[in-house]
């Protein structure tokens, strides 16, 4: 071999390592939570710090991408039927489950069959439509009772999330629910199909994420997913301190910053602070019904009374006073602008005190009409939306009270309808905007969250979409609710937020997701 | 055997403090309004499911029927499941309770050495400058909130100093003296303040007694004065009071635990109030009234102890 030629060799041996040198591998990551999961299971994970857990450890058939597309996922290929009675997927080839054991159609039909009884778990309903599920080897076939348009988000929906019907029947305990929390105990070897499993679990105190060495998706390596060995959790509920252990480098990463500390972080030349886009909306129910819960009439029943009240709010002040500035006002009335169909109308009974005035003397409100708003104890942001909002409708000649609650209080105030106004806030936990609009317009789901608006047009159009396949009809239809809604103002609008999370400059590729899901596969962290 | 039939006696006593114990808790969860179906299922759950759920925990029975169930299970030593963490109350108690107690036995052992010298000091210097500056320190310690002391002393000597860890529980003995040690300081600032308050007095009185004015007109030597005199007789209030403060101390620990991220009980406790989960509520209530019973039985043997004409009756 002459020189030259050694040279070249070396070149090009050096070329062709570069990928793999560019791409970071091993490592744990150490994420600070604000709360602790207490059963990832898919069909049984009902709050936040559980339902955000779940895609890591279960894999879903399909998946959304960072546009929010339906795309591959478990399966290679979807197809839904012309009439839209039915859909059917194929499986990847040699998918296994973290234990090694192969991830089967029979897996696929235990899941979905487990996530659509209603006997078991809360989000059955949303898988209402399905009236079976079969499968013919790789092939998997979806019959509906009637079209549904979002059949395919809920396939890439946390609850759709394929579990190994092998370990849940050989977990011990006699009922669904006991073999569930005997899969998710502390010393249960657990099994995932997403780029994780369970590998320790302390309620309440941490939790270990270990990687799936079987995960089917490659790496910019060429590699399986994760990158990472696993990920370290640990629950420190109070904010200051979250900040405190991130800034000390005793965490890689914590989530839920409070805002007004998101500049301080963004100046740490050592912190990376992430504002992602979410579909995190905060707004505030309003008491539609013609009398209040103790019988004397409600001035808020008048929808002018209520656009009045969104015209004299200004929300750019708000979420400069209660978010340093790290929010936008809502510009769709029923979602966030990050949410499918969602329309802008921007701005949304942007600021005009003039017009608020003239809808209030047009109403006949008497001044001096007493308002009283439910707030959430302890909450400062809460407290700071009190003294803004007191401030901005004085010039209308109301008197706004506070009424200090918490958590589990306001939600029954909301349910018994024992309230003039109350903070709220939502994210989707699906890729769709039929579970937010049903939430908030739709009067049998709950009661327009809890406003007693009700409209029949409104539940109609609701209604007609949950079974319309063509996408433009449907889009139209959404249009037309969202115009209703803004019209009728049942809410006071308030703003949006991004979901706030410090990472050390060592970690790349963290994600969480528009929905709230905490993304760990393509994460690196080098130490 | 005074002291044995004492304790029978007052075990015996503690049977109709726990009924009480019981139906107040019992009523009280109940009254608080919110549902512990809602905080299961969430603010989005149908009726339909939420009804499934009371059906489940046996919510929909009348009240006297689930306080009978509470009352004979609890009996049987079964305190029931918890909602939120869907694992049987004692097990979730038993797995937090070592990491409260540990922080509060460092606690009431930090208050001991930190107000026992300074109060010496204090009362043996009445007046002057020590006294004062002493005296001052803990009045500021008093009248500050466990939650702001503790991020002071975290944002101090953990975050900048790196002198402590901010958070964590550590796995050792070794590893947890080091871990929480300034959540206990945190703790024990308040009742170190007390103790110190009330052994500086109860010296200055012992001292200006008028056997330990004798004793010293006799020529005792100082440190047997101190010993057998003072000390004796100034920590017999002391002790009562420290046992008094147990129960503060249990409390301080639901803000210490969350501000400093330690899992014991007392965070245990906020979470179980916020989600309504009544048997966890419960049982949690319990625990604390029989460990503050346990406490205040120990105080009145020490003090029985420390002098003798209080007699065990």
């Amino acid at each position: 071999m002459t020189k030259k030629m050694t040279v070249a060799a070396a070149l090009l041996a050096s070329v062709a390592a570069l990928p793999a040198l560019g791409q970071e591998r091993g490592g744990v990551l150490n994420f600070a939570r604000y709360d602790g999961s207490n059963l990832i299971d898919p069909i049984y994970a009902d709050r936040n710090p559980d339902i955000w857990m779940v895609g890591s450890l279960f894999d879903t058939l399909l998946r959304s991408d960072e546009n929010g597309s339906i795309v591959p996922g478990l399966a290679e290929s979807f197809d839904v039927s012309e009439d839209g009675s039915a859909v059917t997927l194929t499986l990847r080839e040699g998918l296994k489950f973290s234990d090694g054991s192969a991830l089967t159609g029979e897996d696929v039909v235990f899941s979905l069959d487990r996530a659509r009884n209603p006997d078991l778990g809360p989000w059955a309903g949303l898988l209402g439509n399905i009236d079976s599920v079969s499968h013919d080897g790789r092939k998997v076939t979806i019959e509906l009772s009637t079209p549904d348009p979002t059949i395919l988000s809920m396939l890439a929906t946390f609850t759709t999330g394929i579990v190994s019907k092998a370990a849940f029947e050989a977990a011990e305990g006699e009922t669904d629910q006991d073999k569930s929390a005997a899969l998710f105990a502390a010393t249960a070897p657990g099994v995932g199909s997403g780029p994780f499993y369970l590998c320790g679990f302390e309620q309440g105190t941490s939790m270990e994420f270990c990687a799936n060495q079987h995960y089917w998706r490659a790496g910019a390596d060429g590699e399986p997913l994760p990158y990472l060995d696993g990920v370290h959790f640990e629950i420190i509920p109070d904010d200051a301190t979250r900040v405190l252990k991130l800034q000390a480098g005793e965490v890689d990463a914590a989530e839920f910053i409070p805002f007004s500390r998101v500049a301080e972080l963004e100046a740490d030349p050592s912190i990376e602070m992430n504002l992602f886009p979410s579909t995190r909306i905060i707004y505030a129910p309003i008491n539609t019904r013609e009398t209040r819960a103790d019988g004397s009439p409600n001035p808020l029943a008048d929808p002018k009374v209520r656009q009045a009240l969104n015209y004299a709010t200004n929300k750019q002040a708000l979420i400069g006073l209660v978010l340093q500035g790290a929010g936008k006002p809502m510009t769709s009335p029923l979602m966030a602008a990050a949410t499918q169909l969602a329309t802008e109308t921007d701005p949304l009974y942007g600021y005009d005190m003039e017009r608020a005035k003239a809808l209030i003397d047009e109403a006949g409100l008497a001044p001096g009409t007493e308002i009283t708003l439910t707030t959430l104890a302890g909450s400062a942001d809460d407290g700071t939306i009190f003294a803004a909002l007191q401030q901005m409708w004085a010039p209308l000649g109301i008197k706004l009270v506070v009424e200090q609650v918490d958590n589990a209080t306001r939600g029954a105030k909301n349910r018994s309808g024992e309230f003039d106004i109350h903070t709220y806030g939502w994210v989707n936990d699906v890729n769709d905007p039929s579970q937010v609009t049903g939430w908030l317009g739709y009067t049998p789901t709950a009661n327009a969250v809890g406003t007693g608006w009700e409209n029949s047009e409104f539940n109609t159009l609701f209604e007609e979409s949950a079974k319309e396949m063509d996408p433009a009809a449907r889009a139209q239809q959404y249009a037309e609710m969202q115009e209703i809604y803004a019209e009728a103002a049942p809410l006071l609008f308030l703003y949006e937020t991004p979901f706030a999370v410090a990472v050390s400059d060592a970690v790349e590729g963290y994600v969480q997701t528009p929905l709230g899901n905490n993304q760990f596969e393509e994460a690196t962290v080098s130490r | 055997m005074a002291a044995i039939q004492y304790i029978l006696k007052r075990l015996l006593l503690m049977i109709p403090t726990f009924f009480l114990v019981m139906i107040i808790i019992f009523l009280l969860v109940r009254l608080l309004p919110g549902d512990p179906a809602i905080a299961i299922a969430g603010d989005r759950a149908s009726d339909a499911d939420l009804a499934a759920i009371r059906e489940r925990l046996g919510l929909n029975q009348p009240l006297w029927m689930q306080f009978w169930h509470f009352v004979t299970n609890t009996l049987q030593g079964d305190l029931g499941r918890s909602i939120l963490m869907r694992a049987p109350v004692i097990e979730v108690i038993a797995n937090r309770l070592p990491t409260t107690l540990f922080l509060t036995i460092y606690a009431v052992l930090l208050s001991v050495l930190i107000a026992g010298p300074l109060a010496f000091v204090a009362a043996l210097n009445r007046g002057r400058w020590p006294d004062a500056v002493i005296r001052t320190v803990f009045q500021i310690g008093l009248s500050m909130p466990v939650f702001y002391i503790g991020l002071i002393l975290l944002t101090f000597l953990a975050a900048q100093l790196r002198w402590f860890p901010v958070g964590g529980y550590g796995e050792t003995f070794g590893a947890r003296l080091y871990h929480l040690f300034l959540p206990a300081v945190a703790v024990a600032l308040y009742t170190s303040a007390i103790i110190m308050r009330n052994l500086r007095s109860a010296i200055i009185e012992v001292v200006d007694a008028e056997y330990v004015q004798f004793a010293r007109a006799k020529g005792l030597p100082a440190h047997q004065i101190l010993g057998r005199h003072v000390l004796r007789n100034a920590l017999i209030s002391t002790v009562t009071l420290l046992g008094l403060s147990i129960g503060n101390l249990m409390s301080g620990t639901l803000v210490t635990e969350t501000v400093f991220a330690v899992p014991g009980v007392g965070r245990l406790m906020l979470e179980a109030i916020f989600a309504r989960d009544y048997p966890l509520i419960q049982g949690l209530t319990l625990t604390f009234a029989l460990l503050v019973s346990v406490v205040f039985l120990l105080t009145d043997l020490i003090q029985s102890l420390l002098d003798p004409r209080m007699r065990l009756t």
